[in-house]
């Protein structure tokens, strides 16, 4: 008979929750299901050719398909035949945003527009926008990404996935529909907005898997709490997280308070979407790259050449198989580190650090580089307020000025305004430490800085505006 | 022989302290005394209420950062001399006031950044608005000069 009672669904849901946890806390990764284990397990030299021969193939293909590359390699010398390792990637030109600006909308198509069964497009919040356009070949590599991805976060055939991401031109709601589809699973289409609904779903359909922003996620964990939700009975597992950065501390307060396990998984509209790579259980501040598809890179962001091996520098990605808009050497402008080395969880695939900070969201303070990652996690260490801020940049009296806002924890009230204002004290004072300029605080109350359903806006630059 | 008082985080920004008052009154808490004051970005508001247990509960599940603490609530005499006459007996022995505000809540002081049109919002609202002569003549009735 059917599993169809909400209360049966509920405590099937509560039982598989503690077992995802209880395997987590003995590091029994061994047991965790993988999707394509021929792929996402295979010996590094055995990947590192199929990638090779996946590169030469796809330069060729984009050489002939796409006017705008074949004239920049010409221009600068250089043919499909000219890729004979790996590290030839280097000879290619790197694509930058602008070229799929100034080729708005189809100008990088390598397809004909009958064989694109799908268009999506960045939010273009600074100037046009990016079409992309997926053939049904593009679909199935990114749906098979994805499967790969929410599986590595600990989802299973047969969980109940609520997307609370925004359906639309934005490439994460369908993108993470279509992956969590592919690998079984009842999505529910519920998209982004009225909160309360996204919590009566999740208790009368026994929803397992919750997709949203990780400001978002926290959003609907506050409203929950506030309709009187526990969150520690509902059948609530997983939280699959993405569309901005997800900071460490705030990753840890959504588990604790929501009791479910979060990842966050990386990917651009450019390069295809989500699916680039994600988060598995095993090593929580990394994520794997889907290097049967994706080459990556990581160099200089000033000269563009590579950083030695380890180190940090501007991720650079081209995609191996992509029909519809084949890139090359696309910079993401998102900083991190690479690693090869060997993963617990048993895949081979090299794991990126998180990205937290881009190349291009670094404030210069007074002369002083300031990254908003680094404010992050200065907060992270104060116990009396919450992992959510608020940057403000100004000209005051001609000169620049940086001032922090933060949110007082509801138990770290006290009747003293001496001693918040101490607090607030103390906190500008580990910030100057950390990043080297001046800063104010502002004590705010809980919840008073804005919680976002798509990407979180954690800076108002108001200099020259 | 100490009274609750419950202090809220407070954010000087319109509205803030609408929406705390706003969850005494769904909770059926009545507020019979309080202080605001000008410290700057943010500071606390306190308030004396008649059921603190089911205002704590109301603030507590809205997500508002608040301390609930013993105060002391003091009886006085309605006659000149009486406030001093108070404060000196604590400062003889060595006690510091942190702060003090009086409680009658239905007579309350408000400072706003415009004293004119704030007046003007409240008479159209149809609110009384006591005046110095006011206080003077209350004043003159206790202390028996009334003509």
């Amino acid at each position: 008979m059917p599993t169809s009672s909400t209360n049966e669904l509920s405590s099937k849901g509560v039982s598989q929750k503690q077992a995802l946890f209880e395997a987590i806390k003995q590091k029994d990764f061994a047991s965790f299901p993988i999707f394509d284990r021929s792929i996402e397990c295979m010996p590094r030299k055995q990947l590192r050719e199929l990638q090779l021969k996946k590169l030469q193939d796809q330069v060729a293909y984009t050489y002939q398909n796409v006017a705008y590359y074949r004239d920049l390699m010409d221009k600068s010398g250089v043919s499909p035949a000219d890729i004979k390792t790996l590290d030839d990637v280097r000879k290619l030109p790197f694509t930058d945003k602008t070229a799929l600006r100034d080729t708005y909308p189809y100008g990088l198509f390598a397809v004909n527009i009958d064989e694109i069964i799908e268009i999506h497009a960045s939010s273009g919040t600074t100037g046009k926008p990016i079409v992309v356009g997926y053939t049904r070949e593009d679909m199935q590599v990114w749906s098979d990404c994805i499967a790969r991805l929410v599986q590595m976060a600990g989802v299973v055939p047969g969980d109940i996935a609520q997307m609370a991401f925004g359906y639309g031109m934005f490439t994460g709601g369908f993108g993470l529909h279509y992956g969590l589809q592919k690998l079984g699973c009842a999505m529910i289409p519920a998209g982004s907005g009225n909160t309360e609904r996204h919590i009566n779903m999740i208790n009368d359909y026994g929803t397992t898997v919750l997709i949203a922003t990780p400001s978002y996620a926290m959003h609907i964990c506050e409203v929950g709490e506030k309709m009187g939700f526990d969150w520690e009975k509902s059948s609530l597992r997983i939280g699959l997280f993405g569309g901005e950065p997800c900071p460490p501390a705030l990753k840890a307060e959504i588990e604790s308070r929501m009791h479910i396990v979060c990842t966050d998984n990386y990917g651009l509209t450019e390069v295809m979407g989500p699916g680039v790579s994600g988060e598995c259980l095993a090593n929580r501040f990394q994520q794997h790259i889907a290097e049967d598809h994706f080459l990556w890179e990581v160099v200089d962001p000033q000269t563009g050449e590579p950083v030695s091996e380890g180190e940090e520098g501007e991720l650079v990605l081209t995609p191996l198989d992509k029909r519809g808009i084949p890139v090359l050497r696309y910079r993401t402008h998102d900083l991190t580190r690479v690693t090869c080395e060997e993963c617990e969880c048993g895949r081979t695939h090299a794991r990126m650090d998180k990205v937290r900070s881009r190349c291009d969201d670094m404030l210069i303070i007074r002369g002083t580089n300031v990254f908003p990652s680094q404010i992050e996690d200065v907060l992270a260490g104060i116990e009396e307020v919450t992992p959510h801020y608020h940057i403000i940049v100004e000209t005051v009296n001609g000169m620049d000025s940086l001032t922090v806002e933060t949110e007082v924890r509801p138990d770290k009230m006290t009747d003293s305004f001496e001693k918040m204002d101490a607090m607030r004290r103390r906190i500008a004072e580990k910030l100057k430490g950390t990043l080297l300029v001046g800063v104010n605080v502002r004590l705010v109350e809980p919840g008073g800085i804005e919680r976002t359903m798509g990407k979180a806006k954690h800076i108002d630059d108001l200099r020259n505006a | 022989m100490t009274v609750s008082q419950i202090s809220v985080f407070a954010q000087s920004k319109p509205g803030h302290l609408a929406r705390v008052l706003n969850v005494f009154e769904a909770a059926g808490a009545n507020v019979r005394g309080f202080a605001v004051s000008d410290t700057g970005e943010f500071g606390i508001t306190r308030f004396i209420l008649d059921r603190p247990d089911i205002a704590c509960d109301a603030l507590k599940r809205e997500g508002f950062a608040y301390i609930e603490t013993q105060v002391l609530c003091l009886k006085l005499e309605d006659r000149p001399g009486e406030l001093a006459r108070v404060i000196s007996l604590l400062a003889e022995r060595n006690e510091n006031v942190l702060y003090s505000y009086s409680m009658i809540s239905t007579y309350i002081i408000l400072a706003t950044d415009n004293i004119e049109e704030t007046k003007e919002i409240l008479k159209d609202a149809g609110l009384r608005i006591i005046t110095q002569a006011d206080i003077e003549k209350a004043n003159a009735i206790h202390a028996g000069n009334e003509d």
